[in-house]
């Protein structure tokens, strides 16, 4: 067993690339980088949203942790023990330890099995209890997502999108996990029904002590529930900071666009909106430097070229040229502020596939209260 | 005269299991060259809505009662009841019309050239070379980068967010009067959402079209959006400019979505004010208000026996409930208590 104070989940240089095949032969002629390189630790009984948008390997890098797909390259420590390494009887051991929520409570629970069945599977297979001993825990996962003990003898179908996410929470839960991967569990429900499972996971979370990866595209449900975020791009972590660090005061250009772009109820929240030229490219050929500079407004000659290393600020680690050296001229919330106002002035040419480069630097349209001027 | 009036609108399927009313007494208006938004949650009728709109309910959906009038240059005509042929002659000419996902409106082994010059042909006597000059224009429009390399292009080449733009070129092939947008931008990633949301006020803007855009996302309503309309369970519940409606909600629905939304917290720590219980399914929805087996401010027994009508409360803001503008204290039956 691990230490009080090491990480539950250590997540280092993980890699997990997908061979493109082509050909009679099905040769190898490519790879896509799904996940190209992370690292993260998540502690005991906390939480680590993984945002990004489709594409990004957000979801691919929550199943290589539990080696749902296999990882190419790194390491994942799961309390003090290398999952990669495991053989599949202590894999399998590892695995009643961390469990795994898919989206779509449609697709992940099988239409032919009875509630009972699908929960009880899990049980069956880590071998834990008799009969008697099973019902038990099965009956207290159900009403611990409340849900009623009735539940047992029911199909899927007869559930709604919110019950089934319910149900397939307490068959994650049957097993009394350490850690669970949540891949976008309310993303496929509806918004009044979001809320709801939001606070089942808060809720469980306090009371079972549980240590998540919360991984999803709402910025606004992370921010409330994780401890830490981790903002991905292109199979890459391009900043990562406790919650309320990031969202104050976010560094990476991605992060600022990503976070703008999110349509909001309230007109004070509204950010002046950066519009990001261009796609995502394909993961099976990033861009060389920094992956994000082809739709960068800050883009300069060295994030072509170089691929940024990371800067770290108290907890705060971003891979960026631009925040790197404005961080070295100040703090981070006068580097937020600076790196806001440069896109905002570069985002004057909307929409356009055109970089703006050096003019950024010297426009005069920087909010009130914004950083110092450039050096 | 509005451009788009819609009065009473009943569409019901009539299933082995009985009739199912999924838009039942629909109204709503939207004026020329603004942006209504039709908010609400699977199954409330908001699509329907909008599919009868376009003279598009497939049996066993039937079109029971109910005006669609839509004023074409200054007569105004009513869309029930307009034979298929006339309406397929507003269908992509006056109304133009895209859905969440681009792929199901394009055809997978045709050029974005062909098609969206297909759509150009379909309702203007144009020879092919003017079509194909159009097409080029129509991507330029949409803000394609490259639009003639792209025109030679396969749908499968392009992203989704391209794909997007050139449904949307498709739509405007004709110019219409009102474009309807069901949930256009649902499928795409927020940095290209709002890629599509900006071309599309900007559209509005330089052509002068109307849009009826309908979504889930009420975010998406208080950015692009000047009147707003709630469904719930096959009615509208709300009705109001969008500033109004955000500023001061007036149904306990619209009021739950929006408080359920975690930036409405007061304290970092608070739960989320969900909304108890499941959204009806239009085979079941409830007697009386249909709101009230889940709402905090339900009074016995009107709520649960008498429908509530439409009333204006404040000029222009429409709400459906007997006790709106008067709501007194939330229950405070737990949430959990009240969910299955």
């Amino acid at each position: 067993m691990s230490d009080a104070t090491a990480p539950l989940l250590a997540v280092s240089d993980l890699e997990t690339h997908f061979p493109i095949r082509r050909g009679l032969l099905r040769r190898v002629v490519g790879q896509v980088r799904a996940v190209d390189g992370i690292s993260f630790t998540i502690q005991r009984g906390r939480t680590l949203g993984l945002v990004g948008e489709s594409g990004c390997g957000k979801t691919t890098a929550g199943r290589s942790i539990l080696r749902l797909v296999e990882p190419t390259a790194g390491s994942v420590r799961f309390a003090g023990r290398e999952v990669r390494a495991e053989r599949p009887a202590a894999l399998r051991s590892l695995r009643r330890r961390m469990q795994i929520v898919f989206q779509d409570p449609y697709g992940s629970l099988n239409p032919r099995m009875t509630v009972r069945a699908l929960l009880e599977e899990g049980l069956l297979v880590h071998r834990m209890g008799d009969g008697r001993e099973r019902l038990r825990r099965m009956t207290a996962a159900l009403e611990r997502t409340g849900m009623p003990a009735g539940t047992l003898a029911r199909y899927p179908h007869e559930f709604s999108g919110g019950q089934r996410q319910r149900i397939a929470i307490a068959r994650a839960l049957v097993l009394e996990p350490e850690f669970l991967v949540l891949d976008e569990p309310i993303s496929a429900l509806d918004v009044s029904i979001q809320a709801q499972v939001v606070n089942l996971l808060v809720e469980l979370r306090r009371e079972l002590g549980l240590t998540y990866l919360f991984v999803s595209h709402d910025l606004s449900v992370v921010e409330y529930i994780s401890d830490d975020v981790a903002v991905m791009y292109l199979g890459r972590l391009v900043e990562t900071a406790p919650a309320t660090d990031l969202y104050a005061r976010p560094l990476h250009p991605y992060t600022h666009a990503l976070f703008s772009a999110v349509p909001s109820v309230e007109a004070e929240r509204r950010r002046r909106r950066i519009i990001l030229p261009g796609d995502v490219p394909s993961p099976a050929r990033p861009p060389a430097g920094c992956r994000f500079h082809p739709r960068c407004p800050l883009a300069e000659a060295v994030c072509r070229e170089v691929d940024p290393p990371a800067t770290t600020i108290g907890g705060h680690r971003v891979h960026c040229h631009v925040a790197a050296r404005e961080l070295a001229a100040g703090d981070a919330a006068a580097a937020s502020q600076r790196i806001a106002s440069l896109l905002t002035a570069a985002g004057g040419d909307r929409g356009e596939a055109s970089k703006i480069v050096a003019t950024a630097a010297t426009s005069p349209h920087s909010p009130p209260g914004s950083g110092k001027a450039t050096p | 005269m509005p451009l788009l009036e819609i009065r009473n609108l009943v569409t019901a399927f009539h299933t082995p299991a009985g009739r199912v009313p999924a838009v039942d007494g629909v109204s709503l208006s939207i004026e020329r060259g603004t942006t209504l938004g039709l908010v609400g949650e699977s199954g409330c009728g908001k699509s329907v809505t909008a599919m009868s709109v376009l003279g598009l309910v497939a049996s066993p959906g039937r079109i029971e009662a109910g005006q669609i009038l839509l004023d074409r240059d200054g007569r105004s005509i009513d869309l029930v009841g307009l034979p298929e042929r006339q309406l397929r002659t507003i269908r992509g000419g006056r109304i133009g019309m895209i859905f969440q996902e681009p792929m199901t409106s394009l055809n997978p082994v045709f050029t974005v050239g062909n098609q969206v010059a297909e759509a150009v042909r379909l309702h203007q006597k144009v020879s092919r070379q003017a079509a194909r000059a159009r097409a080029l224009e129509l991507l330029r429009l949409v803000r394609i980068a490259d639009p003639e390399r792209r025109l030679d292009e396969y749908p499968h080449q392009l992203s989704g967010g391209m794909r997007q733009r050139v449904v949307i070129a498709m739509a405007l092939a004709c110019e219409p009067d009102l474009l309807i947008a069901d949930e256009p931008t649902t499928a795409l990633d927020v940095t290209i959402q709002a890629q599509v949301l900006e071309l599309l006020a900007d559209l509005r803007q330089r052509l002068g079209m109307a849009i009826l855009l309908i979504t889930h996302d009420l975010g998406v309503v208080a950015e692009t959006c000047d009147e707003v309309a709630v469904m719930y369970a096959g009615r509208i519940v709300e009705r109001a400019a969008a500033a109004a409606l955000f500023a001061r909600p007036l149904h306990p629905y619209t009021i739950g979505l929006l408080a359920a939304r975690p930036e409405h917290r007061r304290a970092a720590a608070d739960p989320l004010a969900a909304i108890p219980g499941m959204v009806p399914q239009p085979r079941d929805f409830p007697a009386g208000c249909r709101f009230h087996p889940r709402c905090p401010f339900v009074r016995e027994p009107r709520c649960t026996a008498e429908l509530p009508s439409l009333r204006e409360l404040e000029p222009g803001h429409l709400v459906r409930c007997h006790y709106a503008g008067d709501l007194g204290d939330p229950a405070t039956v737990p949430a959990e208590a009240r969910a299955e």
